[in-house]
This record gives structure tokens, C-alpha cells and sequence, in this order.
């Protein structure tokens, strides 16, 4: 799961860290992502590990914080495996 | 079109004030090679570099009033001052010129400032009054001419570039990091920003005066109105309205002593400045376009279509990313600005040629995607606005109209919006609703900053201390907007103007005309949802231009970004790379400048954002103007080769009550 922490860390140039970029920011209003980061992001995502998300979890509120994306991948490998 | 400069109320010997103005002048003399005319007193100077368009021959700047007590200095053109001529003529005026210039004095002196609501052009001018020791600084109602100011210890310096300012001893230049963090975070300076400390632009339509004592008052004088009383019954009405206004404004404009030509774009706007340019002065005007090899950003087989079907002696300047890395420092020394976006490099190029073909004034279609909605922004305040309250499939149908290519990407892309859309249907940022989702790709660019101070607290301030904006919808909200910040701040500006002037061409925009505006105010969303872009203005000349032009959606101007220097590697990229050049900017945050410009300069263009090109454009840029402006280290030159212009007139005041 660090995978995704770097990965956006890489991706849009910035760094978590708990008091100033927490986990749980939300990473469209912040201005990090942008729909061609999202489309970069859910990619690496599928690639990374073997899932595929539906159009109703890409245009959720589902993946829109490191803290949700994560969640999300770790129940999706769940109900995979 | 002209640059004009002064002081006032300045302490240094009166015997230094000829050079010290002529060194202004100098500095912009690009704006007017056709001739310098200065006027000292004994603690004032003021002046002008003119390009000689109406009346070359009596136009000669400053002029005064008839008993010496007024000076006039001025740039731009009043399109109709033949009406107020007529009328001042009535009023018992008596005019020695043919020129627009002596037109504007005596209006003043006439109405004062009453006459500046009458005046339909673009304009920058000052006025010093020796009697009463008061300057006058005013500015055109759209910001289509610069005009900046600024203290120096007692004194008050003016400037139509601030350029100009190097030329006065002891003057120093300091990029100012709030005003940047605005800049960033909005793409463009607000409407009295210029990026510097200690330096205001004079506001689009308004006024100021500085008296003996030094106190400054500054006025509006024309805020924005989006409703005239106008009501077309039927689209046919509708379109016959905008051909009438259209074609008065094109009229107006083709006011000159110099051939006039006209900037294709390739898109309807400047087709049909073209196709009005053509029938209003019975032949074909000489047509000038920038052309790319990258098809993504190439519009030649329009361009080329429209210059067939008028007739036009058509121009065409290929550029290639070599070209913009090569001239960028050039154009961002004459924009003085930082930008988002390389595309005013190739507009600095086009001026070249246009001076090379003999030109000296071009339309444009600039102003028509603000006035008819043209712009995308629109269309997803619209969307946004009604988001909340539509089903799935509505979004979705939404969605696929207003981003049609998306269908080639594939559903990811239209999921991926959504979920952008998803995050931005509700106003988070008082006032600013429309600008949300491009102000957040700033909020990114405003990283580049140590100080993380919240780079929108000046616009909120702007919209919320406004009383012009009650009353509007989301919609109109959005055009004020632009017509406050991108089109003055960067498309008529570090786009328009500077570009332009920098090889003394004068542009000149159709579509900026109150009256054009009025009549698309009065037919926006009334005839239609507004998501076919600027429908009845395509369909009002749709049987005088070539289909392909006609039907063509709004396609973006741009030019190649990051990649252009990616490829080239200029010496100057040290500027966003090395340690030591980026301490030199102590306000930069040079770990995340390091970090994007390695990103930039060494990812495939296609893998990265237009949030991260822009970012990395307005680092460049925020470098270059600290090289040129702050260090002033290889400043180039009295541009371009030009040679001083000649002197003439210059006079003498000094010592004389």
C-alpha cells in the first residue's frame, strides 16, 4: 500500500505529512489532481494491483483521498480474493 | 500607437530631466519608432514615442492647450472622434489637426473627466496640468492599452511599460511574493497588480489624479454592464443585431491613415473581422497567421480556407519549439508578466513579420469568446451550477456535449471528469463559482512559493468588495471575470499589446466595442442552452465564410510548452535547474521548483499535465523578469536593431512660470 502513497507523492509532487498534507486530503480540491491525474492514478491502480473499477467508484467520492483510495483497493482485493 | 512615460513632482536637478526622460522613452521606443517627444519643467517631464497612424504628420506629441497650461501625452486611438470632434465643434472647439490626439484634449477639456465615458477606443494617456501641478492618468475601459505607476521617494513615475522605470536612477525593481501568489493562483495579475513591489497598473476604466501635494484619488469611471435594455424578438432579429454592431465596429476601426490587417486565427472570430474588413474597404486585407507542425495545435487548413474565400494576401509564419525557446526571453522581457503559457511567444514572432510586410495595424478577434460565451469555463459553470439536482444519464449526456472528443479516450476519461464535476457542484470559494476548477490547477502553480499564504484572499476580495457583481448569474459572474483578469491580465496584454508593440504593430480588437458587447449580453442563453458555443454569432455570418470555419468548435490557441524547451535546452534553463540561480529568488520554493522542472524537462511530453506545464512556464518566466528586471543582467537591447527614434519635438519649460 506504500505503493500508492508513492506513487502520488511521485506523480504530483508533493509529500504527506500529518500536519501539513494529511493523508485524508481531499486531492481534487487541493489542486493535486486534475481528471488527467485521476485517469493516471486509477490506471496505475488497476495495473498495479490486477483490479478494475467501476464507473460508479471512479465518479463516486471514493478516491478521492490517499485514506480512501486505499480503503477502497484493500476491500476491493478482499472481495477478489 | 504609442509608449508614453513622465514624472512629477521629482527631486533630482531639472538640468537631468531631458535625459532622464529620454531614457524612458527609449527603453519603449519599440512602441513608437516613428518619432520622441518630450516636454521637461522644473520638476516634471513628460513624453511620447509615437507610432504615427491618423494624421501622422500633425499629430506631433505633447500637445498642449492653446495657453501652454495643459500636456497631453497618449497612446492609442479614440475610434470615434470624428463624431466628437463634430461635437465639440459645436460647442465653439477649433481644431488645427486632423488627429485624434488634439480630439481627446479638448475633450477634456471640455467635459473633464466626464468625457472618458464617451470615448470608444483603446487608450492610455496623461495629462499634467502646470497651473494646478496635478497629473491625470487615465486608462480605456477594457485595459486594451497599458498604463503603470509608481512612488519613487517624492516623486511619481508613469509608464506604459514599466520598462521604462530602468531608466531612472536609483529605481529598483523587487518581485513582490504576494502579489505573485496571485498571479499564480488566478493565471494573470489582477486588474491594479504588476508583479512588482512599489509598481500599480492603473485599473481598466478608471482614472486617477495626483495633485501639488502629492495625494492620489483614483475613480471608475465605465464598470461592466451586461444588460442594455435590448430585447431581439426572434433569432433573426438577434442575428441582424450583432451583423449591424459588428459591422460599425469593424467600420470604426478601419479608421487609419496606414493599411489595416488582420490576425487569422482560424477560428470564426477573426474570419469574420476579416470578412467585414473586406467588404467595408472593397479589397482584401493582408492576412497574418501563426502556423505549427504539431496537428494538435495547427489551424492552417482554416486559416488557409478563409484567406482563399476573401482573396487575402496571406501570411503564414511556421514556428517549431526551437523558435519559442529561442525568442521566449525576448517575449517575456517585453511582457513584463509572468505567463501560463508559451503561446504569446509566437504572437511576438507574428508582430515581425507583420512590421516586415509594412503593416502597422491589425484586427483580431479577440474579446469574442467573452462577449458570446465562447469559452468552455461557460458551458461548465452551467453544468456544475445545475449538477446536483440531474440524473446520472443527464450528467453523462452533458458531459459528452461539452467535451465531445472525448469519446475517443475512452469511458475512464468521461468517469474521470465526473468525478472531477462530482468534487465542484457546490461554491466553495465565495464569489468565484465559475473559476473553481482552473483555480485549483493554481493553487498548484502557487506551490512554487515558500510563503503559503492563501493565494486567492486578493480576488476574493475583489469579487466580494464589488458591488457591480450583485445581481448577476453564475454565468455572467464567470464573464466578469474574465473581462478582469485573463483577457486584460494575459490575452490583451502578455497576448496582445506587448507582443504586438514590441515591433510597433498596433492591435485592435472588434469584438471589445460596448455596443458588440451589448447586443451578445442581450441574445446569451436566450435563444439556446449555450452549449453550441456561440451558435447565433456562427449562424449570423454563416453564408459568408468557408463551412469548415463555420461549424468548427472553440479550438484553443496554444503552443508547444514544456516540451519546446525540453528539446532545445537553452543556456537560460540554469535559471530553473541550478541550486545557486534559484537562491537568487529567495521567495521560490527551490526544492519543488527542482523537483517540477526535472519532472518537466525530462518526461515524454504526453505524461505531463497542463497543470504542471503551466507551472513550470511561470517559473521560467518568473526567472527570466528577475534576470532582466531585478538583476538586470543581460537585459536586451533597445530591441530588435531598432535605431533611437528621431526627436521630434522637445520642449523647454523649465524655468518658466
Amino acid at each position: 500500500m506504500d505503493k500508492i502513497r508513492a506513487f502520488i507523492e511521485e506523480q504530483f509532487l508533493v509529500e504527506f505529512d500529518d500536519d501539513d498534507f494529511p493523508e485524508d486530503t481531499n486531492l481534487f480540491k487541493e489542486g493535486v489532481m486534475d481528471s488527467f491525474g485521476y485517469v493516471q492514478l486509477c490506471r496505475f491502480l488497476e495495473r498495479e494491483f490486477a483490479i478494475t473499477f467501476t464507473e460508479a467508484e471512479m465518479t463516486g467520492n471514493v478516491l478521492v483521498s490517499l485514506t480512501q483510495i486505499r480503503d477502497t483497493v484493500t476491500a476491493k482485493l478482499k472481495q477478489n480474493g | 500607437m504609442c509608449g508614453i512615460a513622465g514624472l512629477i513632482r521629482t527631486e533630482v536637478a531639472s538640468q537631468d530631466l531631458p535625459d532622464i526622460i529620454a531614457g524612458m522613452l527609449d527603453r519603449i521606443s519599440h512602441r513608437g519608432p516613428d518619432g520622441m517627444g518630450t516636454v521637461v519643467g522644473d520638476d516634471w517631464a513628460l513624453g511620447t514615442a509615437r507610432l504615427a497612424i491618423i494624421d501622422p504628420k500633425d499629430g506631433i506629441q505633447p500637445m498642449a492647450d492653446a495657453g501652454g497650461r495643459f500636456w497631453l501625452a497618449y497612446n492609442g486611438e479614440i475610434y470615434n472622434y470624428r463624431e466628437l470632434r463634430s461635437e465639440l465643434e459645436a460647442h465653439g472647439a477649433v481644431f488645427h489637426t486632423q488627429c485624434d490626439t488634439e480630439v481627446l484634449l479638448a475633450a477634456w477639456l471640455h467635459w473633464g473627466a466626464e468625457c472618458l465615458p464617451r470615448l470608444n477606443g483603446g487608450f492610455a494617456f496623461a495629462l499634467y496640468d502646470r497651473r494646478d501641478r496635478r497629473l491625470v492618468l487615465a486608462r480605456d475601459r477594457f485595459g486594451k492599452r497599458p498604463l503603470f505607476y509608481a512612488r519613487h521617494g517624492n516623486a511619481l513615475l508613469f509608464a506604459s511599460e514599466m520598462k521604462a522605470f530602468l531608466a531612472v536612477p536609483g529605481f529598483v525593481f523587487a518581485q513582490d511574493s504576494g502579489q505573485l501568489a496571485s498571479i499564480l493562483g488566478v493565471w494573470t495579475p489582477l486588474p491594479d497588480q504588476s508583479g512588482f513591489t512599489g509598481i500599480s497598473a492603473l485599473p481598466m476604466g478608471e482614472w486617477m489624479s495626483v495633485d501639488a501635494g502629492g495625494r492620489m484619488e483614483r475613480h471608475a469611471y465605465a464598470p461592466l454592464r451586461f444588460a442594455d435594455g435590448l430585447a431581439p424578438a426572434s433569432e433573426a432579429e438577434a442575428m441582424a443585431l450583432i451583423r449591424q454592431r459588428l459591422e460599425q465596429s469593424v467600420r470604426l476601426r478601419l479608421r487609419s491613415d496606414v493599411e489595416v490587417g488582420v490576425y487569422l486565427s482560424g477560428g470564426i472570430d477573426s474570419a469574420i473581422v476579416a470578412r467585414l474588413t473586406t467588404d467595408i474597404s472593397g479589397r482584401p486585407p493582408a492576412t497574418f497567421s501563426v502556423t505549427f507542425d504539431d496537428a494538435s495545435l495547427d489551424e492552417s487548413p482554416e486559416q488557409q480556407a478563409v484567406a482563399a474565400a476573401l482573396g487575402t494576401r496571406h501570411h503564414a509564419l511556421r514556428i517549431t519549439g526551437a523558435h519559442i525557446a529561442e525568442a521566449c526571453p525576448q517575449a517575456v522581457y517585453h511582457a513584463e508578466m509572468p505567463a501560463f503559457r508559451s503561446a504569446f511567444i509566437p504572437m511576438f514572432l507574428l508582430s515581425r513579420l507583420t512590421r516586415d510586410n509594412g503593416i502597422k495595424v491589425i484586427l483580431s478577434g479577440e474579446g469574442a469568446d467573452e462577449a458570446f460565451l465562447g469559452y468552455d469555463l461557460f458551458k461548465e459553470t452551467l453544468l456544475r451550477g445545475a449538477w446536483d439536482g440531474m440524473d446520472e444519464d443527464s450528467r453523462r449526456q452533458r458531459i459528452a456535449r461539452l467535451y465531445p472528443h472525448l469519446g475517443h479516450y475512452g469511458p475512464q476519461e468521461v468517469a474521470a471528469l465526473t468525478g472531477l464535476y462530482q468534487q465542484f457542484s457546490t461554491e466553495r470559494m465565495p464569489g468565484l463559482f465559475s473559476h473553481e476548477l482552473r483555480f485549483q490547477n493554481g493553487r498548484f502553480s502557487a506551490r512554487l512559493l515558500k510563503d503559503k499564504a492563501d493565494p486567492f484572499a486578493a480576488i476574493t476580495a475583489l469579487v466580494t468588495e464589488n458591488d457591480g457583481l450583485k445581481g448577476l448569474s453564475p454565468v455572467q459572474r464567470a464573464q466578469w471575470l474574465e473581462y478582469k483578469t485573463l483577457l486584460p491580465g494575459y490575452l490583451l496584454s502578455t497576448q496582445g499589446d506587448r507582443p504586438a508593440l514590441a515591433h510597433g504593430v498596433e492591435n485592435r480588437c472588434p469584438f471589445l466595442d460596448q455596443s458588440v458587447i451589448d447586443a451578445a449580453s442581450c441574445i446569451n442563453l436566450r435563444f439556446d442552452d449555450g452549449y453550441d458555443e456561440k451558435r447565433l454569432l456562427r449562424r449570423a455570418f454563416a453564408d459568408d465564410l468557408p463551412a469548415s470555419v463555420v461549424n468548427k468548435r472553440k479550438f484553443p490557441y496554444r503552443a508547444p510548452d514544456a516540451d519546446a524547451f525540453a528539446a532545445a535546452r537553452p543556456d537560460y534553463l540554469e535559471l530553473v535547474q541550478s541550486e545557486t540561480e534559484l537562491a537568487k529568488l529567495p521567495f521560490i520554493d527551490a526544492a519543488f521548483a527542482r523537483r517540477l522542472s526535472a519532472k518537466v524537462l525530462k518526461s515524454p511530453a504526453g505524461e505531463i499535465s497542463t497543470k504542471e506545464n503551466q507551472t513550470f512556464l511561470f517559473l521560467l518566466s518568473i526567472t527570466l523578469l528577475h534576470r532582466f528586471f531585478v538583476s538586470r543582467e543581460g537585459v536586451p537591447g533597445h530591441d530588435v536593431g531598432r535605431p533611437r527614434p528621431p526627436v521630434m519635438r522637445a520642449v523647454d519649460l523649465r524655468g518658466q512660470p
